[in-house]
């Protein structure tokens, strides 16, 4: 561990100074802070510390091309734990102490939280990594660009319908806000395909042992298992799953893209396919510079690289609105960066390409990879 | 899912699954009958038995052997310094049980905070993968995971029954806890049994830190969750009945996996809690099963 504290203690450092020259390139104008609500400790502090660097690297860069509109960016990141309480803390910050007209917010019972607080203050929040499907339902000053999971669960059920050829599907998913949707819409979309849902069982977050659940899944003979779960306790269920003798073709999706996971479970990963919401290095380029910044600053691949590629976005996309506004001599507020938002509506960025916003959602080409003699490898791009 | 191999498979896993909380229930339990004392500072020992042993694999890159030793020896010496620097002087104040409640709570949430702070809150494994090599037994999965958590269970438990029943020390332990100021009038320290005590037990936290570690991620609060299954199999077992408490920690593993075939697999873990609340109104001095010996002679 203490390798990884090291690193993460070099890589935040790391992070830190890469801002530094370049705010200080940035011509001493007061900063323009962008909100970032992230899990940096608890369970899932293994993505949230990742997108934190991946947004902070955005920002160098945002910084080295002459900042917002002249004035440098400063991320402010605040910890939610994924926890709503925390999220709901970070955001009251953001707004009565930062007063910022906008943040980012990640994870679905985070991103739900805070939506209330973001309605009455009317701040835009933007969701930039969670991807429950009611996001597109919260609300006036709630919008995502992040694809929910209706785009890439819908894409990958029918996907496993048609050109896999399955016909029973058996869906495991965590019992929380992100699996309780999103197995909803794998089912409804498998039946509606034509395929048969023959087990859709939830499990405890906290649960270790899957045996009970997955022999109930091994007796109703699916010839495809979806599991919609996070990254603690993905590869367990999928471990547990090959050790009980269950060989079928496992689904799940991009929180599952983690090559610890493949670290983790080894063998019993092949054929696994998940899905990603971000081109890879073979469909966009400037990919490769995320990674040499990743590979120079902390020495390995992020954490769920497309969820990255969003983060590293989301200074650009700020960057677009205010600039926008700057145009416009318009102050930025959230009704002004709302309507910046909406009125640009399409955005071309470095990372994830181009980005349109439909309303309260946001459409994108789902990428599907599969292991493959232990590493990920494309399989297919649905459209 | 009454399939005769689907059952067996349930019990299998379940006894396999239940090994690492006999061992913790046994050190929970243990401590118990000697000292008195419901020591929630074990939640601690937990975090630093597997913590000690994460850092020396992935660390320092040594073999299991010096990972084990060092789990051992770590978690002693903080098992010994809080016997000597904190229950005892309590003892020696005269303080209240709820001073001790306390005092063990807080140690292990502040223990479990500086690991925190040290190895931050991903979950952590004591090796890499997590998968572990199957053999298929009569149509029953049996992983070398499982096999090697039941051998150290049954071995554990009987060092333990040999150690208590056979040895000087073990029966030092058993005296003071039935009486420790008759047993010290009979010229036994009860500092010593505590102490030997606190060693024992540190012994069993790292044997089930082990398993655990080995089977899927820990985060440095996981031992809080974990020590649950100890406190409802020492209740259920009855207080000083360390092999009881165990037997009743198999139970609610058994119990745990068989309630799949009746309720959703979301709520397994809710049923700790009900059995928890049922041990407690229900069986606050433990179940007690019928005395055979008494029966069979006709009394």
């Amino acid at each position: 561990m203490p390798h990884t504290t090291r690193r993460i203690l070099l890589g935040t450092a790391a992070a830190a100074g890469l801002n530094l020259p370049s705010i200080v390139k940035a011509q001493g104008k007061e900063a323009i802070k962008i909100g970032s609500a992230l899990p940096l400790t608890g369970s899932q502090a293994g993505y949230g510390k990742d997108f934190d660097t991946s947004m902070r690297m955005g920002a160098k860069d945002v910084n080295d091309a002459g900042g917002i509109a002249g004035r440098p960016v400063e991320i402010v990141a605040l910890d939610t734990q994924a926890e709503p309480q925390l999220g709901i803390n970070a955001a009251n910050r953001f707004i009565g102490v930062d007063k910022m007209p906008m943040f980012y917010v990640s994870w679905s019972a985070v991103v739900k939280a805070v939506a209330p607080i973001a309605n009455r203050e009317k701040v835009l929040a933007i969701n930039n990594g969670a991807n429950s499907p009611e996001i597109a339902t919260l609300g006036d000053y709630v919008y995502t660009t992040f694809p929910l999971a209706d785009v890439d669960i819908t894409k990958l059920a029918k996907y496993m319908y048609g050109p896999l050829g399955k016909r029973r599907a058996a869906v495991l998913y965590i019992n929380n806000d992100t699996g309780i949707d999103a197995a909803k819409i794998y089912r409804d979309t498998f039946t509606q395909a034509g395929g048969e849902v023959v087990a859709f069982e939830a499990y405890d977050p906290k649960a270790t042992e899957f045996t009970g659940m997955l022999l109930k899944t091994r007796a109703a003979n699916p010839d495809t298992v979806h599991i919609h779960g996070l990254t603690a306790d993905t590869p367990q269920v999928i471990a547990q799953m090959r050790q009980l003798g269950m060989t079928q073709r496992i689904s799940s999706y991009s929180a599952a893209y983690n090559p610890k996971l493949l670290e983790q479970i080894g063998p019993a990963a092949e054929g696994l396919i998940v899905t990603s919401l971000a081109p890879g290095l073979n469909d966009n380029k400037n990919v490769q510079k995320l990674l040499d910044e990743w590979k120079a600053a902390q020495n390995r691949v992020p954490n769920g690289l497309p969820y990255n590629q969003y983060q590293y976005d989301m200074v650009w996309l700020t960057k677009a609105l205010y600039e926008y506004l700057d145009k416009k001599s318009v102050a930025p507020s959230g009704d002004s960066l709302r309507e910046a938002l909406l009125t640009i509506k399409e955005f071309d960025l470095p990372m994830t390409g181009k980005m349109i916003i439909d309303g309260h959602r946001v459409n994108k080409p789902v990428y599907l990879l599969t292991v493959d003699k232990g590493a990920f490898v494309p399989l297919a791009t649905l459209t | 899912m009454l399939d005769p191999v689907i059952l067996a498979q349930i019990l299998w896993t379940g006894i396999a699954t239940s090994a690492p909380y006999v061992l913790m229930t046994a050190a929970f339990a243990l401590t118990l009958k000697v000292t008195g004392l419901w020591n929630f500072a074990q939640a601690g020992l937990m975090a630093i038995a597997f913590y000690t042993m994460f850092f020396v694999i992935d660390a320092l890159g040594l073999p299991l052997v010096f990972a084990l030793l060092a789990g051992v020896v770590v978690t002693a010496a903080a098992s010994l310094l809080i016997e000597i620097y904190g229950l005892q002087v309590f003892r020696d104040r005269g303080s209240g049980s709820l001073t001790f409640f306390i005092f063990t709570l807080i140690l292990s949430e502040f223990i479990i905070y500086v690991l925190t702070l040290l190895f931050g809150t991903e979950p952590e494994t004591l090796f890499k993968s997590i998968l572990s090599p199957v053999t298929i037994i009569g149509n029953i999965a049996v992983s070398d995971w499982d096999e090697l958590a039941v051998t150290t269970a049954i071995i554990g438990m009987a060092a333990l029954y040999v150690f208590l029943t056979w040895t000087r020390e073990g029966q030092f332990m058993n005296a003071v806890a039935d009486n420790a100021r008759l047993a010290e009038l009979y010229g036994i320290s009860a500092k010593r049994a505590w102490r030997v005590t606190a060693v024992v037990a540190a012994l069993f936290v790292v044997a089930a830190m082990y398993l655990i570690g080995t089977h899927g991620g820990v985060v440095p609060n996981s031992p809080l969750e974990l020590i649950i299954t100890a406190v409802i199999g020492t209740l259920l077992g009855g207080i000083g009945r360390v092999f009881a408490a165990s037997a009743a920690a198999v139970f609610l593993g058994l119990l745990q996996s068989f309630s799949i075939l009746i309720i959703a697999s979301r709520w397994q873990n809710l049923l700790l809690y009900g059995v928890l609340f049922a041990a407690i109104l229900l069986f606050p001095r433990g179940v007690r099963m019928p005395r055979w010996r008494l029966i069979l002679a006709g009394r």
